[in-house]
This record gives structure tokens, sequence and C-alpha cells, in this order.
């Protein structure tokens, strides 16, 4: 069977597990459940938030990165996974004990105003737009490649897929198809590494094989260690050495705290924390949900540096000389289907060669290297199909979440709660999916004009949540004297530089988007950290100089902080 | 031209009640003087000319009367009436007549029906009566007198005792002392021919020095007055009263099918809750309130014979079991003494929401002022223990999952519930939850009033925007769904092979009651009787109007649906289940029902919407 | 622009026509043709005939139901038994009209007189009209040497057109005047006779109109052809 068969049947069986998981959990009375089992276990919950939290970003995109810029890629490994510490540890217990279900409706009561929760929502809106963006290019990526069209036709089979999923299928939200969805994206993912991983070094763990000699053929070790080996690479090619980074301090600093404190104030990753009735229980599952990244995010270096040296060396050829493209791989032509991969010919001597500088003849676009590389490393027909399966398990249990924020948001909060309160459910739910359908169209139009790659866009994403969200959340949880004017001005303004920071540098003057002229010299990725600065400075002096916090608020955020004459302390 | 021509408008109109009663040259003259109209929903409602008044038959389709508030009136389907108000009492029409399924209507033209009406005295009076059930459905929020509206069928003693009218009085006499009654009826050849009475006994036989073997014929009264089955009892009062007699003959198409006396009447009235409620509280022991309380299941028979709302049902008949308990309360303090500190008796579930029907247990807790110490804590529990056995002894059984006063779990101090409540509301864990949502549909059956508003105002204050419990006690009401499957066909249940039906209570009314439980905890509404959270939720404009009022419908009509279901259930002799097999009702009916359960859905998808963020 | 054809047309049949009674029939549909379907007239009717062979067989009885603003007058619904030459043969069984009934029938001359005056003013309706129309137009030529152009509404042309648009396979039987009724829910009629399926075929109309404008005016020229 051939690749393209293999993949429609396997995202098409993956498909069905989730549909039939949907219909059995609905079905079967889940009361029944409930009784015998109380309750979803922590494990399980891990998994589905795992699930939840790693998009098509990370599983499409990340390698990639890390791939192609070395050390620089792994701030996103570092500022996601600090990110979600601070989520679960700093945060998460708090609001749970709020008792709000969403971010903006947490916002309006501790800020005691409609005001606050509606530029919450906006930037919760906002947000999730960008995050989706990111998605919808990922998905794109994926069924262009098996479908073997331009990634524009992939992105939009991706909208009516991710449309599908989302506001007809009935299937988001259910707890064990995002078990499923986990298990099918991890197995993907690992599944080439461990391979590639054993090819290469003869390590069946990536992370080990990472740190390990390179094997010949026949096994023996070469005494040569694969990260020195694609350090030499890098240079000979006239990259920056790969285990060297080339972006300032004070950037990677600014990009990784920008992930970071966005990653604590995403409003889909937040709701998580609420679906178990159980601080407690919430804890423990965030801890599971922390092992479970950290599988695949441990590998994503490793399987970075195999696919890295591989594609180098298949390029290239073993004397780095290139090779001739007629006898070029086969990967190379699929992928040039969907103007992912561009050759030209520059010194018209028929030879494909992958170098930094004008003498490259190569454009490779990094989101293909973890789809690619099961590919590059001739690895069996089905695991590049499962690859498949599992990037768009990722993108669907992402999209899925965010545009239920979005649609409710839209629906409930902004049309609902200010300018229609007299509307009845039907045209609630009109309004809901009429606005998850607008999310993909804008989410489409960015995934065909991205700003930059899959994970680049969700950075900004997360730049936006840094320097809008997370200082109003931390200062209602913190400060007892944080008020609603302060909350306001400091989210309003935090976003706004931001937004305009990125949109300059992105949009308006892309081609400015150099070290030089960026603010203090952070990047647009970074800038977020930058707005966040300018959100608590705003709104520590906005408050200041405006009316006091009322005394039941006050009351109100020390009882969420100091447990008092009720709640978790008096269990029994 | 020759009516036989028309014979499906013929076939049609002599099968229907009351065009039965003409005979076939009527029928051939009303064929003839018809227009048919077809009425189609794009436009919404028939048009009543005021300046041409008609009959309108309906032939097929469904439609609605609603007067001018909107308020539901009636529901037609094939075969019934509308527009005989106006020709009856003259009025222009001011009910409106909504078009669910397009159909064919018949119209009769006012000289036709006047001309029936002077006719046929049956024909008259059925549509004398359809008038009366319309201005009796018009003020149904009303209390009804149920001596007037209730149906002599649920008073009359059935299979009668009868007499060959050519035995002898002493034969009579022994039957009737044998059968502890007062009259028996005379047959000839199965037809009545007459009634012999206590009184006739007296007047013809004994005062008249005749002997026992007078045969019946001779003392008997001739052609007694009589009824039919479907007469109203006040109907039957007004025949005693008119003719003097104490016995009425139940004659249905000249067989007799029951007696009906004016005892019959007497106790029918005493089952009047009003008079129950009385009753109860003159008791001053157990057994006397097991008697007593035997009088409830003729309560609710009358009830349902009355046409009575089911919401009203619920509400007279939990009045009815809060009387009860209440007595009992007292009783029992007669016995064990002052109480030693202020308490609150609960009730939960159906009794604390004021929907009780049929066999329904006990749910009940004790709500104390104070912790108490070991005396106090051996007079509740004696207390407990003798009203709970007292309930369950007047029919309301144990509950099985053990939610009452009697189970020291469920009697406690304020500050214990406050924690239990407390408990439920921080940390929705979904199987506590689920066994708790009982326990927030509570009432205070006796006690201070402030004493229990100590508890449900702490209770609602803390669910009141509680999103997380809220978005809990959601996902739990959503496990079940109604009944409908694709393309709006019903989903039985069943049984292995056996088809059980739909589960009306399960699927229809606890999927209402768990809706408006969660809208009415959010908004820290006190009411809980769901017709009153609805409007309440309604006036606090969280639901939005069209909405609520549609949900109110529902459940009414939805546990109408299971109350006359289970009535049929009795008549036929089935056992008494929440189940309804479709086949069994109207075409009309069912599309009713369809409609009441995609209320039902979109209510839960709106509580979806509002409550997990999710659809 | 269809109304507009239809008029002329008829303008130029009556001009055309040399018997007074004819052109009298066209004369008054003509103000007719203009106005929405719930203004006109109607005269739903149906034939009983021996046979479905216009040349051969010959027309039984007549029923005729009029349609007055969307309403069909039961009251003012007629019928009449046409005298034939021969017997009615086997085809009893179809129609259930036997020799004996004919007896007070009248000639097909004085039925297409009667007729004529009955529906004159009237658009017609027929289930399945280009049959019936067939055999008038025969007796017509037969009764006065001359043709009618009637114009008549058919209730089978509107239901195919209706079906077409759904799916495109019409399967055998579908197109039946039961079949069509049962769709719309419309109650079923045992026994079948002119009169009952003047009536069924009247009370269908009403039903498609319903249908397929809703609370729109309908004109005539969107249900003919």
């Amino acid at each position: 069977m051939d690749v393209q068969t293999l993949t429609y049947l396997i995202v098409g069986l993956t498909f069905a597990l989730y549909i039939g998981i949907a219909i059995w959990s609905r079905a079967g009375s889940t009361k029944e459940f409930y009784v015998a089992g109380g309750g979803v276990h922590p494990v399980m919950n891990g998994m589905a938030t795992a699930a939840d939290w790693m998009s098509a970003a990370s599983f499409i995109s990340l390698a990639g990165i890390v791939s192609f810029v070395g050390y620089d890629g792994s701030v996103y490994l570092m500022g996601w996974t600090g990110g979600y510490v601070l989520l679960a540890l700093c945060m998460a217990p708090y609001l749970r004990k709020f008792g709000k279900f969403t971010v903006p409706d947490f916002i309006g009561d501790r800020y005691y105003s409609q005001a606050a929760r509606t530029v919450a929502v906006f930037c919760a809106i906002f947000i999730c737009f960008t995050y989706i963006a990111g998605q919808m290019r990922g998905v794109g990526v994926v069924f262009s490649r098996f479908l073997e069209v331009e990634v524009e036709t992939g992105v939009y089979i991706g909208m009516g897929v991710v449309f599908f999923y989302a506001v007809l299928g009935g299937m988001k939200g259910i707890t064990y198809t995002q078990v499923a969805q986990y298990c099918v994206l991890i197995f993907a993912f690992m599944v080439p590494a461990i391979f590639i991983s054993v090819m290469m070094t003869g390590h069946i763990l990536p992370q080990i094989g990472f740190g390990a000699e390179l094997v010949d053929a026949a096994g023996n070790g070469t005494g040569e260690f694969l990260l020195d080996k694609l350090d030499g690479l890098s240079k000979e090619l006239g990259f920056a050495q790969y285990t060297e980074g080339s972006k300032s301090t004070i950037d990677m600093f600014f990009i990784t705290g920008a992930l970071m404190f966005g990653t604590a104030g995403l409003p889909h990753v937040i709701v998580r924390f609420f679906t178990v009735p159980k601080v407690k229980d919430a804890r423990v599952s965030a801890g599971w949900t922390l092992v479970f990244i950290a599988i695949m995010f441990t590998t994503i270096p490793a399987l970075a540096a195999f696919s890295r040296v591989n594609m180098i060396e298949t390029i290239n050829g073993p004397e780095s000389k290139g090779v001739a493209y007629e006898t070029a791989p086969e990967w190379i032509k699929n992928w040039e289907k969907t103007g992912l991969i561009k050759w030209d010919d520059k010194n018209q001597d028929g030879k494909i060669y992958y170098a930094n500088g004008p003498e490259s003849e190569m454009k490779i676009d990094r989101d293909i290297i973890v789809l690619a590389t099961p590919e590059i490393a001739n690895l069996p027909a089905w695991v590049i199909a499962l690859v498949a399966a599992g990037g768009l398990a990722a993108a669907l249990s992402t999209s899925a979440g965010l545009l239920l924020v979005i649609s409710t948001s839209v629906s409930h909060d902004l049309l609902k709660k200010n300018f229609m309160p007299d509307i009845s459910d039907k045209k609630e739910l009109m309004f809901a999916r009429i606005a998850a359908a607008a999310g993909i169209v804008m989410a489409g139009y960015f995934g065909i004009n991205p700003p930059g790659f899959v994970a680049a866009v969700v950075a900004i994403a997360f730049g936006l949540a840094a320097s809008s969200l997370f200082p109003a959340i931390i200062m209602g949880i913190f400060s007892k004297t944080m008020n609603k004017e302060g909350a306001i001005s400091g989210m309003v303004i935090g976003l706004l530089f931001t937004a305009s920071y990125i949109v300059y540098f992105k949009f308006v003057n892309p081609t400015a988007n150099v070290a030089d002229n960026w603010l203090f010299g952070v990047s647009p990725e970074g800038i977020g950290l930058f707005g966040m600065m300018i959100n608590f400075a705003v709104a520590f002096g906005v408050s200041r100089v405006t009316k006091a916090v009322p005394q039941d608020v006050v009351e109100m955020v020390e009882s969420i902080r100091f447990p008092k004459g009720s709640g978790a302390a008096h269990d029994h | 031209m020759d009516a036989s021509e028309l014979q499906p408008i013929t076939h049609f109109l002599q099968d229907r009640v009351p065009f039965d009663s003409l005979d076939e040259a009527a029928l051939t003259r009303c064929c003839q003087a018809l227009t048919i109209g077809y009425y189609s929903k794009a436009s919404s409602h028939v048009p009543l000319d005021p300046d041409n008044p008609q009959l309108y038959i309906v032939r097929s389709g469904a439609f609605e009367v609603r007067d001018k508030n909107g308020e539901l009136l009636d529901r037609l389907g094939e075969g019934d009436y509308f527009g005989f108000p106006s020709l009856l009492s003259g009025e222009e029409a001011s009910n409106r007549v909504a078009i669910l399924e397009d159909g064919l209507v018949y119209h009769l033209p006012p000289e036709i029906f006047d001309f029936f009406r002077q006719q046929s005295r049956e024909f008259d009076r059925f549509f004398n009566r359809a008038f009366a059930k319309r201005l009796r459905n018009q003020g149904r929020f009303k209390a009804k007198d149920l001596t007037t509206t209730s149906r002599i069928t649920s008073l009359m003693s059935k299979s009668p005792l009868s007499i060959d009218m050519k035995a002898s009085v002493a034969d009579a006499s022994k039957l009737m002392r044998s059968a502890r009654v007062s009259s028996v009826l005379v047959i000839d050849n199965n037809k009545l021919v007459g009634i012999l009475t206590d009184r006739d006994l007296r007047n013809r036989v004994l005062a008249e020095n005749l002997d026992g073997s007078l045969p019946v014929h001779q003392a008997m009264t001739t052609t007694p007055v009589s009824i039919e089955p479907n007469a109203l009892v006040f109907e039957a009062m007004l025949m005693m009263s008119e003719h003097n007699v104490h016995h009425l003959p139940v004659v249905d198409n000249g067989v007799a099918t029951g007696v009906v006396t004016s005892t019959d009447i007497l106790r029918g009235q005493s089952s009047q809750p009003l008079l129950l409620i009385g009753e109860i509280e003159r008791q001053n022991d157990l057994p006397s309130l097991i008697q007593v309380s035997k009088q409830i299941p003729l309560l609710l028979q009358n009830l349902i014979s009355a046409d009575a709302r089911a919401e009203e049902i619920g509400r007279v008949l939990t009045s009815v079991t809060d009387a009860l308990t209440r007595r009992l309360i007292v009783l029992n303090q007669q016995v064990l003494g002052k109480a030693p500190m202020a308490f609150c008796w609960l009730a939960f579930g159906s009794q604390g929401r004021q929907d009780q029907a049929a066999c329904s247990d006990q749910d009940n807790g004790l709500l104390l002022a104070h912790e108490p110490d070991d005396s106090a804590k051996g007079y509740f529990e004696a207390l407990s223990k003798a009203v709970c056995k007292g309930l369950d002894e007047c029919g309301y059984i144990y509950c099985p999952g053990d939610i009452m006063a009697q189970n020291p779990k469920w009697r406690m101090s304020l500050e214990q519930w406050k924690l239990v409540f407390d408990k439920w509301v921080n940390t929705p864990e979904p199987k506590a939850l689920m066994h708790a949502s009982i326990f927030f549909d509570m009432r205070s059956i006796y006690g201070p009033q402030s004493l229990f508003d100590g508890l449900q105002d702490t209770v609602l204050s803390s669910t009141k925007g509680n999103d997380i419990f809220l978005a809990g006690l959601t996902g739990n009401s959503l496990t079940s769904a109604p009944p409908l499957g694709f393309f709006r066909k019903f989903v039985l249940e069943r049984d292995g092979s056996e088809v059980k039906g739909i589960d009306l209570k399960h699927k229809g009314s606890a999927l209402i009651n768990d809706i408006a439980r969660v809208y009415a905890l959010s908004a820290g509404i006190k009411e809980v009787n769901t017709a009153k959270r609805i409007r309440a939720l309604m006036e606090q404009n969280i639901i939005n109007r069209k909405d609520a009022l549609n949900l109110a419908d529902a459940h009414e009509f939805i546990a109408h649906m299971r109350l006359s279901n289970q009535e049929y259930q009795h008549t036929h002799s089935l056992p008494i289940t929440n189940y309804l097999l479709p086949h069994n009702v109207s075409s009309l009916i069912r599309h009713q029902l369809r409609d009441a359960f995609k209320v039902v859905h979109d209510g839960q998808v709106g509580l979806k919407l509002k409550m997990m963020r999710s659809y | 622009m269809r109304h507009f054809y239809l008029k002329t047309r008829l303008q130029i049949k009556a001009a055309l026509c040399k018997q007074e009674e004819i052109a009298e029939y066209y004369q008054a549909l003509i103000p007719l043709i203009a106005k929405p379907v719930a203004d006109i007239p109607l005269m739903a009717f149906d034939l009983e005939m021996t046979g479905l062979d216009s040349q051969f067989d010959q027309i039984l009885s007549i029923g005729l139901i009029p349609i007055t603003a969307g309403v069909l007058e039961v009251a003012k619904a007629k019928h009449l038994l046409v005298k034939i030459v021969g017997s009615v043969g086997n085809s009893a069984t179809i129609h259930g009209i036997v020799d004996q009934q004919l007896a007070k029938a009248v000639s097909a001359k004085q039925a297409m007189d009667w007729f004529l005056t009955q529906t004159k003013g009237h658009v017609l309706v027929a289930h399945h009209a280009p049959l019936d129309l067939c055999f008038l137009k025969v007796e017509m030529i037969r009764s006065y040497h001359q043709s009618l152009a009637f114009v008549a509404i058919d209730t089978m042309a509107i239901e195919r057109k209706r079906l077409l648009r759904k799916h495109d396979v019409i399967k055998e039987g579908t197109l039946r005047l039961d079949a069509c009724r049962q769709r719309y829910n419309l109650p079923v009629y045992a026994g079948h006779n002119a009169s009952v399926d003047a009536l069924a075929c009247g009370e269908l109309l009403l039903a498609q109109m319903a249908s397929i404008a809703g609370n729109e005016k309908l004109n005539l020229a969107d249900l003919l052809g």
C-alpha cells in the first residue's frame, strides 16, 4: 500500500476512534460510570489536558524550529514548560477556589465591573484567534503533503475539517476523546523518533541517543557524537554552531518570559483545571499533565538533531557536494508539490545543495521537519501515515477548545451579557456557531498568509496573553488594593502596546524586523514580557490615584488566599 | 346533487360525536352546506371572520387555541371543533387559533349549526359542555371546584348489584343485606327496568303490610331517573335534588353499568383537598390518620378526572402530605414532650418541589437550631423515627436511598448542614452531586421559618454565581437526554426484548426539574417548585421569556401525560409505571409530546451553553 | 409575461370564434388571467370514462366543485351522469356506474352544454388534466363541431415539478392522486367517483398552493405548466 492510501486509512481509523468514543460515552449512562468509578481519573485527565495543551505548534513546528535554529529554539521548550508549572502551582488553585469557570468571569467579578469583563473577553478572543491561526497553518501543512496539494488548499480543507469537528461533530470536550487524541499524537511522535534513534545511535530512547555516539549501518560505534557531528555540519555549511545561540541574551530572556507568562494566561488551558471537582485532584492531574508533556518535549531536541543530520546528509550527499536532482530522494519531490520545499539550481549543475548563504539552492520550510522526518529516514509507510494522524490530533484537540472559548465568549459574554440580554437560547447558540465559523475563516486567512512559522504565530498569541490577561489575573489574586480602573487600563495598554509592536514588525514593515530596530533588542516574539511589565506599571500607577477597592472585594480576595471557616479545610 | 356522491365527508361526520346523533337527512343537509378550507403553517393563524362566524371541524392537521394573552386553552386534532364559542355566545371570537400542522378544515355555517342544536339535544349539549370546558381552561390558574367538574365514573360503584324483576322482595333484601348496600337494580332481559331501594321496601312493602314473597317489580320504582357515565358529578347532584332521589343508576347505551348514591357524592367531596386536610388535622392518633390517608389515591383520581392541571395536582397532593407530616410531628410531640430546641422538618425532592404523584416515597431531614447534646439527640431520634414510620404506614414508603430524618446522617444542626452543603458546592464531585441534587429542592414543613432561612440563604449565596459548581451540576443533569432520536423519532426504552416505552419521568419531567434547579441556584432564587422557579427566572430575565414559557408548557404537558398515562394503566389494570407507549396515544398527542421533548432538548442545549461554555 | 401571452391567445380565439357560447366562454376567462389565483374562481372537476382512449371511450359522469377565495364550496358541488352509446361493460368495476343508473342520465350534447354553463368564468382544476381535457375536446367537436382551448390547472403537473426539484427519479405511482395527497397528509378517501375525485383534487390544489407559496400571492402562470 502506498503512503497516501495508508494515510487515508490511519487518519480515517483515528477519526472513527474519536467518533466511537464520543458515541459510546454519550450512549452509555455516564451516571453509572460515576457510581462505579467516582469521576475521571487524574491520569486520564492529565492526558486530556496534555492533548488540549499540545497544539499543532508543539507537534509539527517545535522540532522544526529547534532543528533549524538549534539552541535558540529551546526557548520555546523552556517557556512553555515553565508557564505550565506557573499556571498549575501559582494560579489554578486560587482561580478554582474563586468558583469562576472562565477568565473573563473571574476578572469581571474580581474587578466588580462589567467593563473589565468585556475588556478581558476581547483579550481572550484576540488571543484565541491568533492561536488558532497557528493551528490552521499546521493542519494545512499536514493536508497539503498527504493530499499532494498546495499548502493553501491544505488550509482550506483543514478549515472544513476543524469546523466540522468543533461545531457539528459534538466530539469535543469529551475527556476520553482527548485521551485518545493524546495517545495517537504521542504514539505518532515517539515511533519515528525511536526508529531514528535506533538507526543512528543504537539507543532505543531518543533522549539518550541525543547525547550518544553515532553508529554505522552495521551497528558499530563511529566514535563521533551526534551533537559534535551536527556542530561540524552546521559550521561547514555556514550556519551558526548548533549548540551555540545567535540570539541576544536579553531577547532569549524576554521570549522565554513571554511564553511562560503567556501560557499561564491562556484561557482555554485554565478551564481544564475546573473540570475536576477537588483542588487536590486538579494538582495531581496537573502533575500528570506535566509528565505527559515532558515525554514529548524531551524528545523534541533529539528528534530535531537527528532529522537535521539526516536531512543535510541526504541532500548534500556524503561528500557534502550535493547530489544530482534525478537521484535525489523521493521525499524532496513529494514536498516540492506542496510548495514547502523549493529547489533553484543556481549553479546549473543539476545537483541539489543546501547551505546557509547565497550558494544554497534549497528553500526548506521549517514546519515540515516532523512530518518529513520519517520519509527522510526511509521509515516504513505506516509510520509516515501515523505522523499525519498525530498532527491532526494535535491540531483538532486544541482548535476545538479554542473555538469553544471564542464562540461562547462572543455569544454569552458579549451578546447576552452586554448587548442582547433578552436573547433566546436558540439565538445564542446560533451566534456561538457563527462566531466559531468566523474564527475559523479568520484563522484560515492567517494560516494562508502566516506572519511567521506555526510556532512563531503561536508565540505571538502567548505574548498577547502575557501582556493582557496574566497581570490582571495575578493582581486579582495577590493584590487586595488593585481596583478596576487599574486593571482595565493595564490590560488595554498592555495589549495595545504588544499588538502594535508585533503588527508593526510582522505586517506593516517586515523588512525592519531585525535586532537593530527592536526596542532594547527584544524581538516581537518576546515583546509580550515587556507588555506585561507595562501592564503592571500602568495598573499600579492608575490604582494609586483612583478610588479604593470596595470592602467586600477585599474580603473576597482574602478568602481566596486564606481559607477560613469553610471550604477545603473542613473536608470531613 | 346526490349526497351519496360525497361519501367521504358524510362518513367522516357520522363517526364524530355529536354528529353521530343526527339522522341521515340532517347529515346530508350538513354535507351540502359545508365549505372546505386548507390552512397552512405559513399563515400562523386561522383567520376568523367576525362577520361570518362558523363552526370549524378539523379534518386533518393540528391546531392550538390560545387566548388573548397567549395562554394555551386547547390543542386540536382530527375531529375536533373550534369557533363554537362565538356561535353560542354571539360574541366576537377573542381567542386565536394557531396552525401547528397544515390541515383541512370543514366550515359549517351558523344557520345549520343552530338548526342542529334545535333538532338534537345531544348536539346542543355537546357544544355547551365544550364551551364550558373552554371557559374552565381559560381560568385554569384559579382553584377549581372539584364537585362540579369531576365525572360520575370516578365515584360510582362499578359492577352494581342487580336482581331479576320476577324475584321476591325478600330475596332482594337478603342480597342487599349481604352486599351492605341500600339499593338494587332490577333487570329484565339485561335491560334496566327499575330500582329497589331501602325506601321502597319501607314505603311500598312494610308500610303496606305486604309480605316478602311480593315480586320485586311490584315494589320497585319503575323507569328510574338514570344518568350517563360521562356526566359530571354536579349534574348528578342536580338530578338527585330535582327528583328527590338518593340513587342514580348509571346507564351506558341502555345497559346499567353502576349506581351512584348521595353517599358516594358526599364521600367524593370529602376527598377534596381542603376537607381532607381538615380531616387530617382533626385526627388524634396514628390509626385514624392511616384511615384518612386511604383517601389520598381517591383524591388523585378525582383530580385527574376533573382535568386539573398536573402542576396543581402535585401541589394539592403535596399539601396533603405536608399536613400529614405536620400532624404526625404534633401528635408525637404530645407523647415525647416539648422539643429541647427549635428545629425544622425539611422536605426534599418531589415533596420539596411540590410535585408529588402516586406512590411517592419520603425524602426528609431534620434541621436543628444548634448542636444537640446526648439527651436532645435521643429526643430527635425518637421523634423522627416515629414520624417516618407514621408516614410509611400512611402510604409514603421509606426512601430507598435512606434520605430520611430517621437516618442520623440527615439529622443535623444548622452549622453541620451548612458544612454539608458547602462541601457539595465547593467540591462538586459528580457522584456526590448526583445524590445531592434533591437536597437543593428543600422546603421547611414544620418549624420556625427564620431557622430554615438561615440555611437556605447560606446555601443560595454560595451557589449563586459559583460557575464551577453550576457546571458540575449541569454536567450531571446532561447525562440523560430526552428520548428523541434522529428525525425526531421516539427512542423507546427496552428491557431485553420487552419494550417499556418512553420514560416520562426520568427523560422528561426530571430533566426540566434539573434545568430549573441549575438556573435557580445560579441566580439565588428561593423557589423550589419547578413552575415557580421558571416563572421567577423569566421575571428576572435569566431565561428568555419565550424559552421560559415553552419550558413551563412542556413541563406541564409531560407531567400531565404521565398522570393520564398512569390513569390509563390503572383503568386497564396494568402495573403503574412512568413508561408511555406512544402507540397508545393519538397522533396529535405524539406530535405534542415530540414538541415538548424538543423543548427539553433545547433547554439542555441552552443550559450547557451558559453553564458549561460548550455546545 | 406568461399571462399576457395567455390573454392574447384567448382574445384571438374569442375573436375568431363563430359560435356565441364559446366566444362568451373565452370572454369570461380573459379578465381572470391576470389576477392572483386566490381571486380567480376555480372549478375542480373530474370525469369518469368508459376507458382511457378519447377516440373510442365516452364520458360517463362529471363531478364539479367550485373553489372560491381558497375555500372549497361543497354546497355548490355538482354531479352529472352522461348517457353513452352501448354498455358501460367491464369499466363498471372501476367507476361503479352501472347501466341502470344511466337511465336518468342526460345526452352527451346536453352534458357539454351543462359543463360550459357551469364552468364559465372559472379556471378548471384537474388531476392529470390533459386526459380529461382530451375527452372534453373530442366531445366539443362532436357536439359543437369546434374544439375549445380550456384553461386548466393540472395538480399532477404541479406535483411532478415539485418532486423533480427535490429528486430526479419519479417512481411509478408516486403521482397518483392518492399518493400525492398522502404527501400533504390529506385524508385518504375511500370510494371513487367523479365528485369525490374532484373534491380530492381541489383539496390537493389548496395544499399544493400553501406549500408552494405559503403566504405569498400566487399567480395563475405559476401553476400552469
